[in-house]
């Protein structure tokens, strides 16, 4: 048994370690702006899709990086990516207003997920890719555009179930997409709209870790793309999703060893590691664990640009040559839609310390001005501690390591922020605050919610510049030198 | 040795001394237990017969397939034995990591069913994770199978307790050893050897080997994995220790090179794990008395060699090619004749040069330049590593995706003493873009 406190620093790059390198910077906004209070760094989203960027020229390949806007709801982020080399995926007509508005024109923007009339009106009305999830929706928007008089839009296929030979993949079944063994009719449709719609490739997008499965699904794409040609049209793209992973963690050697410790803990043969045993998806039966780790793998050696490099490295399943080069040498753009990955590294959650209280029996408890709502980390199954961010003028005693519990803010037993019990280099006093990193993909304000009355995080965009700290509202925030009051309030586009 | 089953061949495999020079232990025996050569090639042999060999005329009656998580070994031994008594054979695995054993299931007529990786968009409430899934299928009323559950079966272990255990101490001359070592993979061989040992003398010390959990060493699982397996009791094992991959080639690199057991990456991870454990033991010894350890070979070598190739590229070192890409200057490749889409197109109409495409076949086949040769540019490395492919007359266009294989070719060539070889400027890219006509045959 390891008796040592068990860490799980949070991987932090030069921006995020900097800013959580100011105390007083960060005291002085959750002062001024109450907590809990999110913070945004969106020069290093531009520097994530860069690193996007890269890995397309290592290989050759043009097309487009799409920053899928549902993983951060966030105004700054989007703003800034307009001016770096990279395009916007869109989930609902409020994200393509949003995305219109912040200065992203058409033909860097695709309408993806369910989609409702007005969602897809106004994606042709303003020429808006179409990543099209199946029949229904074709129809639906070659009728929007005969109605209404549309220009004809670009559509993407959504296609899924791909077949191997050889061993059988088993993959997730996605409510999304159309069967490739449907391709057929679906071509046929297109055939009737020809004038209507117009396919200009491919698309798949597969909620799995395992770079084989999508090497199957980036090959099917291929053969489909070939069947488009046949029937005539003149397919150049191949979208690829996103997925690509974000490796929370400082170190793969804190999370072997705690992910040992907590079957161990749930084979009883250390203290729990969680409030009331709780075992993460894992449980003991006779003796034996049995279940499956239900934890997104936090720490991860390869992950986002790296993991795409990777994927676009491998040989395909049944043509052999490595996936970019055949996408290459077939002359097609790769389209990708990164959310978690491009917004890696881009901001943090910060609560305000408001009790501290001992417990007789067992780790302290910690209750913050938050609740588990407003940082969604555990929600995602992602073990990372905070960062203590102590107020400045305390008395600085020796560290001495502790467990503690983190409860939020609500009347409700079950909002803890997270059911782990959380190692601490001291304890925390009331006033400090707690540093929740890397929150900015889908962690910052997915699930936020307005209850009982609990106050929503403001959000603000920061950039270090000319030696100290300059910060504005998320909603005032532009990818331009000034800052300060500008003639259009930012909040309404 | 005559025999009217291939079946019957299994177990009675030797035991084998190392030499002392290789492993250097002064006062320790150190012996293999060459399991790799058991008739389907590996430890499994045993554990499979064992566990299907009463039930195969049942499954057989019901028509049952045989069904197995196995990601190697055990499947390779099922998928022979199913086959030999006409029943199907199905291998449900996550941990399939070894390309030629994959190739082996499907030629040995195995169906393979992969199950998905980790989900990147977690629903921590989703609890339906496919090993459960796959149990709850297997159990469903009216299925078709025989489930042999090497990890749970007790007929597994008992293989080995009265086979492979009892094969070591009659070796030994009616003793057992002062220490075996064994990989932890289904615990089956470790159990049941260990428990045969102790019977004939609870003093033998029983170290366990498991992978270090960011490494894979194929067969072998990892510190938290083994806690996933029925057959598995820590009480079993006096220490269990870890091995790293970087270890196991090493310790196969010893066996393969100096002690001729062509054995793979899990035989090199016992005995690198065996030789280290047992140095500090052997330093304290002294006086005449000998003793012995006893370690398990579990594979052979020929399956894991795109393993090792990966991980350790230079352990399998070619000698330069002659007439290489690799070997040109970039002054050489920069010197390279290019030719622009526009003076293509009419260099095409007025002299006819030879236009190859270097793209996978697959490209080629969807669109490229009218009446041009598609040569894949990796057969085309090797036409020119023998020599000048077409005569020297001959005028050359060479067009690849973007430009850049296609000039460094036509440096090769040139080098080679080709006159009038030239690259297309900005390859097919470049080409379809200028709205030049691509065809499709």
């Amino acid at each position: 048994m390891d008796t040592g406190p068990l860490y799980l620093e949070p991987r932090l790059a030069p921006r995020l370690a900097a800013l959580l390198g100011s105390p007083p910077f960060l005291h002085m906004l959750a002062d001024a702006l109450g907590s809990p209070l999110n913070v945004l760094l969106p020069d290093q989203a531009a520097e994530n899709a860069e690193g996007f960027r890269s890995v397309y020229r290592r290989h050759r390949l043009g097309g487009q990086v799409f920053f899928a806007h549902k993983a951060n709801r966030s105004r700054s982020l989007v703003r800034r990516l307009t001016t770096a080399d990279a395009a916007v995926d869109v989930a609902s007509v409020g994200e393509l207003r949003r995305a219109l508005g912040a200065g992203f024109t058409a033909d860097r923007i695709m309408a993806t997920g369910p989609k409702d009339p007005a969602f897809l009106w106004l994606a042709a009305r303003s020429g808006a890719t179409v990543n099209a999830d199946g029949p229904g929706e074709l129809e639906a928007l070659a009728d929007l555009v005969r109605r209404h008089g549309l220009p004809r839009p670009k559509v993407l296929l959504r296609l899924c179930e791909f077949e191997t030979s050889g061993p059988r993949m088993l993959s997730r079944r996605s409510r999304f997409g159309t069967s490739v063994k449907a391709l057929g009719p679906l071509l046929d449709l297109l055939d009737r709209h020809r004038d209507r719609v117009d396919p200009i490739g491919v698309a798949y997008h597969l909620d799995t870790t395992s770079a084989d499965e999508k090497a199957i699904a980036l090959e099917g794409c291929l053969r489909a793309m070939d069947d488009l040609r046949l029937r005539g049209f003149q397919p150049r793209v191949v979208d690829i999703g996103g997925g690509f992973g974000v490796s929370y963690l400082a170190h793969a050697a804190q999370w072997d060893r705690y992910t040992s410790e907590l079957a161990a803990a749930v084979m009883g043969r250390r203290p729990p590691l969680t409030r009331g045993g709780h075992g993460y998806g894992l449980h003991a039966e006779g003796g034996t664990l049995r279940g499956a780790l239900s934890l997104y793998p936090a720490h991860r050696p390869v992950a986002g640009a790296g993991y795409l490099d990777a994927l676009l490295s491998q040989p395909a399943p049944t043509l052999g040559r490595a996936l970019g080069t055949l996408l290459l040498e077939s002359l097609y753009d790769l389209y990708t839609e990164p959310g978690r990955a491009l917004a890696d590294q881009c901001g943090l959650t910060l609560a305000r310390v408001l009790e501290v209280r001992r417990t007789d029996a067992g780790p302290a408890l910690v209750r913050l001005a938050m609740n588990a709502n407003d940082v969604a980390l555990e929600d995602h199954g992602i073990l990372v501690d905070p960062v203590l961010v102590s107020r400045e003028g305390g008395p600085a005693g020796p560290p001495e390591p502790v467990g503690v519990h983190l409860m939020g803010n609500l009347c409700l037993e079950a909002d803890l922020i997270t059911r782990r019990t959380v190692f601490l280099p001291r304890l925390p006093r009331v006033g400090d605050l707690l540093g929740f990193a890397n929150t900015a993909g889908y962690c910052m304000d997915f699930g936020a919610t307005h209850a009982q009355q609990q106050p929503l995080a403001r959000t603000v965009a920061v950039r270090h510049t000319g030696g100290s700290w300059r910060w504005c509202l998320d909603e005032e925030y532009w990818p331009i030198e000034e800052y300060g009051p500008t003639s259009d309030s930012g909040g309404q586009a | 040795m005559r025999y009217d089953s291939i079946t019957e061949a299994i177990g009675n495999t030797p035991l084998v001394r190392i030499d002392p020079a290789v492993h250097g232990l002064r006062h320790i025996d150190l012996y293999a237990k060459l399991e790799m050569l058991n008739p389907f090639g590996s430890v499994k042999d045993r554990a499979a017969w064992n566990m299907a060999r009463a039930a195969l005329p049942g499954a057989g009656e019901r028509g049952e397939t045989v069904v197995e998580l196995s990601s190697g070994n055990t499947a390779k031994a099922l998928a022979v034995i199913a086959g030999m008594h006409g029943l199907p054979f199905k291998s449900v695995t996550n941990r399939m990591r070894i390309a030629e054993v994959k190739d082996l299931l499907l030629l040995l007529g195995a169906e393979i069913e992969e199950l998905p990786g980790r989900s990147e968009c977690l629903d921590p409430t989703d609890t339906e994770d496919p090993l459960t899934l796959f149990h709850q299928r297997l159990n469903e009323s009216g299925g078709a199978h025989l489930h042999t559950d090497q990890y749970f079966n007790a007929l597994n272990t008992e293989a080995h307790a009265t086979g492979t255990g009892p094969e070591i101490v009659a070796d030994l001359d009616g003793r057992a050893p002062d220490w075996f070592l064994a990989c932890v993979g289904t615990a089956g061989s470790s159990t049941g050897v260990a428990r045969a040992l102790r019977a004939h003398d609870p003093a033998v010390r029983v170290i366990g080997l498991v992978g270090e959990k960011s490494d894979f060493i194929p067969g072998i699982r990892n510190i938290d994995e083994v806690h996933e397996v029925g057959l598995f009791d820590p009480a079993t094992y006096d220490t269990i220790e870890s091995v790293g991959a970087d270890d196991a080639i090493d310790g196969m690199l010893t066996l393969v090179r100096r002690c001729g057991i062509l054995a793979g990456p899990t035989g090199g991870a016992a005995y690198h794990g065996a030789v280290r454990h047992l140095q500090s033991l052997d330093a304290e010894l002294t006086g005449p008395v000998r003793r012995t350890a006893v370690f398990i070979v579990c594979d052979r070598v020929e399956s894991y060699l795109g393993y090792v190739k990966q991980r350790r590229p230079e352990l399998m070192r070619r000698p330069p090619a002659r007439n290489s890409v690799a070997a040109l200057s970039d002054a050489e490749v920069r010197a390279a004749q290019v030719i622009e889409v526009a003076d293509a197109r009419k260099w095409i109409a007025a002299e006819r040069p030879l236009v190859i495409d270097l793209r996978s076949s697959f490209a080629y086949a969807a669109l490229h330049i009218d009446g041009s040769v598609n040569i894949v540019d990796e057969l085309f490395d090797e036409l020119v590593r023998g020599g000048l492919p077409f005569g020297k007359r001959q005028p050359v266009l060479l067009a690849c995706p973007v430009g850049e294989q296609s000039a460094r070719y036509a440096a090769l060539l040139t080098r080679m003493g080709h006159p009038d070889v030239r690259s297309l400027a900005g390859g097919i890219i470049a080409w379809r873009d200028a709205g030049a006509p691509l065809v499709r045959d």
